[in-house]
């Protein structure tokens, strides 16, 4: 049977070289090249890249640098030490422990804290939806119970409840309790558009043609998604450094003598702070809003990437 | 023995409905159909849009669950999952589709989307595929630098053209080619059926073509069926079906192909009023209660109709007395 198809053509096995070279020439760049490309049209989103990852990094090997047990002593001498001083460049708070370090290693946990949890929480959801929405029927119904199951349960008392019984919990446990609840929403948003995509003849196609079903959620729709999966997960991202920033806020999230940018706001709970001693907890707050700031920016520039018709860099071949 | 036997084959949809969802109604898409395509010919269904014909074809590739009838290949029934499994059904039974931009998966390139059956039913080494790819783009008449373009860059008939070359790929036995050309203009048209004709003269593959154009199916087909509203109202050859139209729905299809001929127009206006309003009058005679066709009677040995009873009672003396003859 392959011999028809040979016969019917003048292509051999001599000209495979020359016309890959002539298809290479012509082939559409890739991904990553139009992303890039994107990112240098883009100067906020260049900024806010090299920002983020530069302070991702500086917190990450800064914090290995600093003893934390020993950072969180409380030391008389600096009582409200004041800020920009040789010994506290950003000062100390009521125990006197310098903020500087305090935002270093608050910074580093909250953002690893953040960074699990939408790893995965979104991994998690955007299975899920994947799953209801390609096959329906029956599977969508029972996943879709799940799902209503999980809505409605009051989730911060949960999560609280959670916390308190547990006698021993470090940012691990944290961050898998809190990956337990907040999957719901990528789940909701990644079904409808599977439930779209999958009524569409590319799936029934690839149907035909033999591939597997477990192939065709994954290599042929969940690229079709790609555009919603990337922005929805950086939102969720800039999301999730509010939740444990929340929770710690609240006094419910990291125990006791982790640092973390939610204990530093937690300053700003003193009246006085918020007049006085401002530097306690200004600085994890603009640290927040930056870093908020940063990603959204990062978000629009990958999604003008995968989606041809936003983009602003000029085709590169 | 025929390639693929289609038998009664219904496909009903459910209307839920009520306070706990219940099925309350069926849409009747398929109905009852049957036919057998043989090895190399070209098969034409027709029928207006919503008659059930893209339904038919993807119950007998196995998208859609048949609700009854069986589709027989190779003596076994393959409207059921394992015995497509079991036979590779879809190496042999391929589609082309109506839409050929929604057929092909914008993410993917050129060369990926034409060897996907390849890699699932052929394990070729990457050399041997990329080959086959390319010898692929060359019958369909597409050079080698498409390989690594994505779909939305090329025309509807190229994208077209890049649909036949994933249907011929693991040279299959029967493409099912659901209104393949329908969305192209004229010129292309030709030159998509053309590539069509030339592959099957080439290959010997049978086609299920399916459209709502008389005249491209004309072109195309031996032996047509005419379908409305879930059922077949008409079976035969095409000179039984264009020289020798008996229901009422197929003489009006007939009169709406649209007349090129400037001389005759007026004619042909009169002749399509003309048969509108016997097909008004008629209607009532021609299907049953409940707007549905009656069943097949054969007229001769290679066209059958779906003739109201009193018609198919005096047919049915006639033939008797007579033999066939109409
Ligand atoms: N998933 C579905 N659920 C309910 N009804 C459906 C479904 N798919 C199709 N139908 C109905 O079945 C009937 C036949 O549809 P089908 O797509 O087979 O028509 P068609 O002959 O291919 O028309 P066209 O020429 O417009 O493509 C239509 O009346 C349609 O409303
Ligand atoms: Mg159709």
């Amino acid at each position: 049977m392959k011999r028809d198809i040979e016969d019917a053509t003048t292509i051999s096995k001599a000209d495979l070289a020359k016309l890959t070279k002539e298809a290479n020439e012509e082939a559409t760049p890739s991904r990553l090249k139009i992303m890039w490309g994107e990112f240098k049209a883009d100067k906020p989103a260049l900024v806010s890249l090299f920002l983020l990852v530069f302070f991702i990094l500086f917190v990450i090997i800064a914090s290995e640098f600093i003893d934390v047990p020993k950072m969180m002593e409380t030391n008389i001498m600096g009582y409200y030490n004041k800020p920009f001083t040789p010994d506290y460049w950003l000062g100390a708070d009521a125990g006197g422990r310098s903020i500087v370090k305090e935002l270093i290693v608050g910074s580093r946990n909250s953002i690893s804290i953040a960074i699990g949890l939408t790893i995965i929480s979104s991994t998690f959801g955007i299975c899920w939806g994947l799953i209801s929405g390609y096959y329906g029927g029956l599977v969508d119904l029972a996943m879709q119970r799940v799902y209503d199951f999980m809505m409605i349960i009051p989730m911060l008392m949960t999560i609280i409840v959670i916390v308190t019984i547990i006698p021993h919990y470090n940012a691990i446990t944290l961050t898998l309790i809190l990956s337990i609840f907040y999957w719901m929403g990528t789940s909701r948003l990644i079904r409808s558009r599977t439930l779209a995509e999958s009524q569409k003849d590319y799936v029934a196609a690839s149907k035909t043609s033999g591939t597997s079903n477990f192939k065709i959620i994954f290599r042929e729709i969940m690229p079709n998604i790609s555009s919603l999966i990337i922005v929805d997960t950086t939102l969720s991202f800039a999301e999730n450094i509010g939740v444990e920033t929340g929770l710690s806020f609240l006094g419910f999230g990291l125990p006791m003598g982790t640092p973390s940018l939610g204990t530093l706001i937690a300053n700003a709970n003193d009246p006085e702070n918020i007049t006085q001693y401002w530097w306690t907890w200004l600085p994890a707050a603009i640290e927040i809003i930056i870093l908020c700031l940063s990603i959204s920016y990062i978000g629009q520039v990958m999604r003008r990437t995968t989606n041809a018709a936003q983009r602003r860099g000029q085709d590169q071949k | 023995m025929s390639l693929i036997e289609i038998n009664g084959l219904k496909v009903h949809y459910p209307i839920r409905g009520g306070f706990w969802n219940r099925v309350v109604d069926n849409v009747k898409a398929v109905d009852g159909v049957t036919f057998d395509i043989e090895a190399g010919e070209t098969y034409g269904l027709v029928g207006e849009s919503g008659s059930g014909k893209s339904t038919t074809a993807k119950a007998i590739i196995g998208l859609e669950k048949a609700t009854a009838g069986t589709v027989m290949y190779k003596g076994k029934d393959v409207t059921k999952g394992e015995n497509r499994r079991k036979l590779d059904y879809n190496r042999d039974v391929q589609m082309i589709f109506q839409d050929s931009l929604s057929s092909l998966n914008p993410r993917k390139r050129i060369e990926d989307v034409i060897a996907e059956p390849l890699r699932n039913f052929e394990h070729l080494d990457k050399e041997e595929e990329k080959l086959r790819v390319l010898q692929l783009l060359d019958i369909v008449g597409l050079d080698a630098d498409a390989l690594y373009k994505y779909p939305h860059q090329f025309s509807g008939g190229q994208r077209q053209r890049i649909g036949v070359a994933r249907a011929v790929a693991t040279h299959p036995k029967l493409i099912i080619a659901d209104e393949p050309v329908s969305a192209l203009d004229l010129s292309v048209q030709a030159q998509v059926l053309n590539f069509m004709k030339k592959i099957q003269r080439q290959f010997g593959i049978s086609y299920l073509f399916i459209s709502h154009d008389l005249g491209v199916v004309r072109h195309m087909c031996k032996n047509i069926a005419i379908m409305t509203r879930g059922r077949i109202v008409e079976v035969g050859t095409r000179d039984d079906i264009y020289n020798n139209p008996m229901h009422i729905y197929t003489k009006r299809l007939l009169a709406a192909i649209p007349e090129t001929n400037v001389n005759h127009r007026e004619a042909h206006r009169k002749h399509r009023l003309e048969i509108e309003k016997i097909y008004q009058e008629q209607q009532k005679t021609y299907y049953d209660q409940d707007r549905m066709a009656f069943p097949l009677v054969k007229v001769s040995p290679t066209h059958s109709v779906a003739l109201p009873p009193e018609l198919a009672k005096k047919f049915e003396q006639q033939s008797e007395n007579k033999g066939v003859n109409v």
